[in-house]
């Protein structure tokens, strides 16, 4: 019986017992569970947005957060938001993952001496905490991270109700430096809010601000719009990047100044005296700069004059330049000097007021590292008996010279309000958990005049309570005076009542109540003339500099939980899952290390092994570490995953640093000399592109503004590039021109004859002729910035496994868009294949030729893949979409092999199942299949989103607008790089772009005729590239 | 994927044996034989009834057979429940008749047959969405709310208000189950004309749902299985308004 087809079996069924016998040939039944009431704005199977807000960094950007049935399944941002206007960073698109997370505690617990934990109900937790603070309200302390006004507000009546000792708002990445500084040169405590949108010239002083500076979202839309090469034909604005390692942000500047790491402070005060001298100041500018020495500071920042000179020319040349101060990874004991001394050179260069404004009225001041580590020693002492920890891993995140854990043992009773488990969580004695942000009331003011709402979108998954609900509970619990001084009601109440005056409803609807900012004019104090920005203090008297920098993605560490910001890699290193080190060729080379050795980096304070990245994008007197990685608790955060619980997943950059402070007590990062050694072992670093050099193929080709200028800059441009492919040989020349079905392009203007383009084709064509559409995309590579927001957001809208470490080392990471990041034209040297590792070997100190090629499936009008597939599981449709049918695949691979843009994915393991542990297959968007084992993928162009806009179409029989489809990658673009539409229509936006940007349009690997869809627009060059040194 | 088909196959081989199995107790015990029941059971005697319901079946049994004697007490000498309500619900839980039980018999014979309230009053997201949508208790609640308590002698009626008082959801089970991989939508459907018969059977004949054997004659599936074969028939038969773009329906 067992050889029984299934389909015979059923004729037979259908023959002999006819319907009676069908009932047995269901499935095990599955079950429809219809709402008892359905809410009335849910339609099951149509999606319903509501407008929060993020809560990832005090940014504070608004969200848009898509839900079908009850749970929310992508962010996006809230166009009405005047932070972020609708585009969403990586780390935000990717925070919905802490609603579902494997990592989030039920419900209170309680943990005894013996390390035995056990769960309790609410009232008993919260009369146990009641009963504590009643006894020791003067040896309780409260210590949390920054929230907002709300939360705030009412934890501040909660410690004045209950008369605890005290409470201290720690940031680790806070800005008391700049905001020191702020109070000296222009009396104002506040942190200065910049604006680069008008300027034509952004000096950066390592605040990354593309990457992880103060609001990387609102600032690369803002550098995209002032150098946008359609409305500014002189190229817009530039940029100077001030730092140590190439950074994203100088991957992305027009000249990058490798200058030594801490000495951006006495750079900024001589280019500001340089700047000074040349366009005249006002006195009282004047005697703050009095002090400068121009040649000092050349020598200390180890560049040459002519760098300096050149800067400081760019500075005087323009009329709207700003610079922005230092950032984490330049934090130094010097720190507020250093951020008044780029405060003055603002004002030398006239962006006060314009690029550089402050809110109207002071922010509150929040606990400085000197603060906390005040708290440390009472902790230490015994003085402390109660503390309670909400929004923040101290045990992580303070430097472990501090010694919190130690202190931490001498605290009778630690009471966490984390949502998600982490270091300080497992050490608390008593766990409160908190709603995820997705489940919490909230609200946040990101600057005066911008009030911005947090609201639920999904019902709390667990047992958890709102922080605020369990404050007024405690306080209810306490009685008395206690339970009398806090609010009445709910916690959803208080936030509603800090509302009172404003429209709740429209509040809700709109994600807040935006106003214009209001800003307050500034003026230069006296006091900026006892300014002293100094080289930095360094602890120790090793040979290398420890540049500890925020990871771009797990931040100060808060990122790491999530698996989708372990697996998305680095935008500048290509490396995911893992700590790395930064070294330059030479010091490897004197170390005797190749990529992935490990090495061991020590400063006084401690030290740690970590697999090395030798590159030529960092100084030699470097060694430079992300922060962010070396967790030991966490399902993604630590090894747990790779099944080593309790084993750190990389290296805490914590364990180098000493408790250094800058002159306001914040915490210098860059604060230590390290040494470095080689350890003799290996660890394969997880890295998703092996090279930089992309051997002259034209991948990621870059237009010169003096060739865009000229007419026929097209040609100038295709010629660089295929001319380059001729030199390479023999080979490339032949593919270049097969002859018989080439179409030659004719060079107009400048009257040489060159082989290339060799395939003219409009990609409209590449459709059923009958098909109103043609489905294409129009990427402008000049307005890329590398941030990889867009993977973030494929990854969600599409449901992209996680792979894990091990999978992406062997090269199976699932992501359907990634972005290429090459230095140069690259050079065609076949390498003897010797040297198997990898080599990212292109950069050079001081010279900027970074190109950044975001790549999907090209969806090719005569696609290579289609050819091979012997089952048409990929096929092209009749509007030009390369087309993939997962229950037709049956994982030859023959697709991906012949695919020549690698974008093709396959699953080798049931990753969609197996590493979606928890609640996150909840997180699953509905209207994409979940890829089982065995099966390709690839990007579909989000066709889910076409269907879902043909609806409305189809419904008023018209047809699709030409731009009614966003792809989640064009969604999410900061820079609005990303263009897609239906390219049969001129007026698609996709078509429109392709056309304007003509000259400098052109497709990847034309040469090899695959008639792509997507048209790339390359990236300008503005400056002559000379390299500084 | 073997292991999920071998265990559909088992599944396969259980039902059939079970349904097998059950036919012949049916038929060897004779507990199909009509006439029978609890009512019945005092053979000779004066048949009481003991419900509404109860008092239709006799009074309908001594049209058939006048020699009956029946009496039925004056509180269940009532028109409410109707007739048809108690018979249908009857059917609908009748676990013999093809298709699952589920946890209310709830006959869509009645409903849509005899009172032809049409699909998309209940389901009523079916035009504008791709999902049809099982409607919520409080849809079937805007109606029975409205009835007398004498309905509550019907179970499934019991059931409903029992769920909507304690605001339970009712764990529907599902029939007609489109394979995995498949994106449909029923709005595109429904606004293009076609009936929801086409794919669901002839609901409105039946008490209790089951799967209904395919009407396309000369199509190998025996059964409408919600298979692709079956669906891109239908698909190509209209050609000019269909798509057959695997796209359509596969991402």
């Amino acid at each position: 019986m067992s050889e029984l087809d299934r389909r015979d079996f059923l004729k037979i069924v259908g023959l002999s017992a006819g319907a009676a016998a069908t009932a047995g040939c269901d499935d095990p039944a599955s079950k429809l569970i219809p709402y008892v009431v359905q809410p009335e704005e849910i339609t099951p199977g149509i999606p319903v947005v509501y407008a929060s807000t993020c809560q990832e960094c005090s940014a504070a950007c608004g969200l848009h957060v898509k839900t079908r049935e009850g749970r929310p399944i992508k962010l996006e941002g809230n166009p009405d938001h005047p932070i972020n206007r609708g585009r969403l960073c990586a780390r935000g698109q990717v925070a919905l993952g802490r609603t579902y997370h494997p990592d989030r505690i039920f419900g209170p617990t309680a943990r005894s001496g013996d390390g035995s934990s056990q769960a309790i109900g609410w009232s008993d937790a919260k009369s146990k905490l009641a009963a504590k603070i009643g006894s020791a309200a003067h040896k309780t302390w409260i210590l949390g991270g920054p929230v907002g006004p709300s939360l705030d507000g009412l934890i501040d009546r909660f410690a004045a109700a209950t008369g605890i000792a005290g409470r201290l708002t720690y940031e680790p990445f806070g800005q008391h430096a700049l905001i020191e500084a702020s109070e000296q040169v222009f009396g104002v405590s506040a942190a200065p809010i910049f604006d680069v949108s008008g300027a034509d010239l952004v000096v950066d002083f390592g605040a990354d601000f593309l990457d992880t500076g103060a609001s990387p979202t609102e600032h690369a839309a803002q550098l995209a719009k002032s150098r946008d090469i359609t409305s500014h034909a002189d190229g817009g604005a530039r940029v100077v990047a001030i730092s140590a390692r190439q950074n994203l942000t100088a991957s992305n500047a027009d000249l990058w100044v490798p200058a030594a790491p801490g000495s951006e402070g006495v750079l900024a005060l001589a280019l500001a005296k340089a700047v000074a001298d040349r366009k005249g100041v006002d006195t009282i500018v004047g005697d703050a700069l009095a002090g400068a020495d121009v040649a000092a500071a050349v020598r200390t920042a180890g560049i040459s004059r002519e760098t300096f000179d050149k800067v400081v020319g760019k500075l005087v040349a323009a009329h709207h330049a700003v610079a922005l101060p230092p950032g984490i990874a330049s934090s130094t004991s010097a720190g507020a000097g250093a951020a008044a001394a780029v405060l003055l050179l603002n004002v030398a260069v006239g962006a006060v007021g314009s690029a550089l404004s402050y809110p109207a009225s002071d922010a509150k001041p929040h606990a400085s590292l000197k603060d906390v580590l005040a708290l440390v020693d009472r902790m230490k002492a015994g003085e402390v008996d109660c503390l309670l920890i909400h929004d923040l891993n101290p045990v992580y995140s303070l430097p472990a010279s501090a010694g919190f854990a130690e202190a931490l043992s001498k605290v009778d009773l630690v009471v966490s309000f984390a949502s998600m488990v982490d270091e300080t969580s497992v050490v608390a004695n008593l766990l409160l958990p908190d709603h995820a942000a997705m489940e919490s009331w909230g609200d946040a003011s990101p600057r005066p005049g911008i009030r911005s709402l947090v609201q639920p979108t999904v019902r709390p998954l667990h047992g958890t309570q709102a922080l605020g609900d369990t404050l007024l509970g405690v306080a209810r619990a306490m009685g008395g005076n206690a339970a009398g001084q806090m609010p009445e009601g709910s916690w959803k109440s208080v936030v509603e009542g800090n509302w009172a005056g404003t429209s709740w409803r429209k509040a809700l609807a709109g994600g807040g109540v935006f106003g214009s900012p209001s800003t307050r004019e500034v003026s230069v104090q006296p006091s900026a003339a006892n300014l002293h920005p100094s080289a930095p203090r360094l602890q120790g008297s090793r040979d290398l500099t420890l540049v500890a920098f925020p990871h771009s993605y797990h931040y100060d560490g808060r990122g790491a939980a999530l698996p989708w910001m372990q697996e998305i890699p680095d935008p500048v290193t290509k490396i995911s899952w893992n700590s790395w080190a930064e070294i330059s060729m030479a010091k490897a080379e004197e170390l005797g290390v190749v990529f992935g050795d490990v090495i061991s980096v020590e400063t006084d304070a401690g030290r740690v092994e970590v697999s090395v990245y030798p590159r030529g994008g960092v100084r030699d007197d470097v060694v430079a570490i992300p922060i962010g990685q070396g967790h030991t608790v966490g399902h993604y955060a630590s090894m747990e995953v790779d099944g080593q619980e309790g084993v750190a997943r990389g290296a805490n950059v914590g364990a180098l640093l000493p408790a250094a402070l800058d002159e306001a007590g914040g915490q210098a990062f860059l604060s230590t000399k390290a040494s470095v050694s080689k350890t003799g072992r290996f660890r394969r670093l997880a890295l998703a592109q092996f090279t930089d050099n992309q051997r002259k193929r034209g991948l990621a080709p870059e237009v010169s503004l003096f060739d865009l200028a000229e007419s026929g800059g097209s040609a100038h441009f295709l010629a660089a590039s295929s001319a380059s492919a001729s030199e390479a040989g023999g080979g490339h020349g032949e593919e270049a021109g097969p002859g018989e079905a080439a179409e030659h392009a004719e060079d107009s203007a400048g009257g040489h004859h060159f082989e290339g383009p060799p395939f003219e084709f409009d990609r409209a064509n590449d459709a059923h002729p009958d098909q109103p559409y043609r489905w294409g995309m129009t990427i402008d590579n000049d307005k890329c910035t590398g941030c990889s927001a867009c993977i973030a957001a494929c990854y969600i809208e599409n449901n992209i496994s996680i792979v894990g470490e091990e999978q992406v080392t062997k090269r199976r990471e699932m992501t359907w868009m990634r972005i290429e990041r090459y230095v140069g034209d690259g050079d065609d040297n076949v390498r003897d294949g010797s040297d198997r590792r990898p080599t990212p070997d292109g950069e050079v100190l001081g010279e900027n030729e970074v190109r950044h090629l975001p790549m999907l499936c090209q969806h090719c009008g005569a696609a290579p893949c289609e050819a091979v597939c012997p089952v048409i599981a990929t096929y092209h449709s009749d509007e030009g979409i390369n087309g993939m049918v997962y229950n037709r695949c049956v994982g030859t691979r023959y697709c991906a092999n012949n695919c020549v843009y690698k974008v093709r994915r396959f699953n080798y393991f049931d990753y969609g199942r197996k590493n979606l542990p928890g609640l996150l297959g909840l997180m699953m968007n509905p209207d994409v299949t979940v890829r089982g084992q065995g099966v390709m993928e690839k990007c579909s162009f989000c066709i889910q989103r076409i269907e879902a806009a043909r609806q409305p179409a189809k419904d008023a029989g018209e047809a699709i607008e030409p731009n009614a489809v966003m792809t989640a990658c064009e969604q999410s673009c900061p820079s609005n790089a990303i263009s897609f539409g239906n390219v049969r229509d001129p007026s698609s936006e996709a078509a429109m772009l392709a056309k304007q940007a003509k000259d400098r349009a052109y497709h990847a690997l034309q040469i090899l005729n695959t008639r792509s869809a997507v048209t790339y627009l390359a990236q300008v060059r503005r400056e002559e590239n000379e390299g500084v040194h | 994927m073997t292991d999920h088909k071998t265990a559909k196959r088992n599944s396969l081989l259980a039902g059939f044996v079970t349904a097998a199995t059950a036919a012949g107790l049916a038929f060897w015990s004779g507990w199909l034989s009509p006439g029978d029941g609890e009512a019945n059971a005092a053979s000779g005697d004066v048949r009481v009834a003991a419900s509404v319901c109860e008092a239709h079946e006799l009074r309908a049994a001594k049209e058939e057979d006048p020699s009956l004697e029946i009496e039925i007490p004056s509180e269940f000498d009532k028109s409410w429940p109707s007739a048809g309500a108690c018979r249908s619900a009857i059917a609908a839980g009748d676990p013999l008749a093809p298709g699952p039980i589920q946890p209310i018999p709830f006959s869509h014979k009645h409903h849509a047959g005899e009172f032809q309230i049409d699909c998309l009053y209940c389901h009523s997201e079916t035009d504008r969405s791709q999902a049809a949508g099982v409607p919520s208790v409080e849809i079937c609640m805007g109606c029975h709310a409205q009835f007398p308590a004498d309905y509550d002698q019907i179970e499934g009626i019991r059931i409903l208000k029992e769920k909507w008082e304690n605001k339970e959801p009712i764990e529907w089970v599902q029939i007609h189950r489109l394979p995995e991989h498949v994106q449909f939508r029923h709005n595109r459907h429904v606004q293009a004309g076609v009936e929801c018969q086409t794919c669901h059977g002839p609901v409105e004949e039946l008490d209790k749902l089951h799967l209904v054997p395919d009407s396309h004659i000369g199509y190998l599936v025996p059964v409408a299985k919600l298979e692709m074969g079956w669906c891109i028939n239908c698909h190509r038969q209209n050609n000019h308004q269909a798509s057959q773009d695997c796209l359509k329906c596969h991402y």
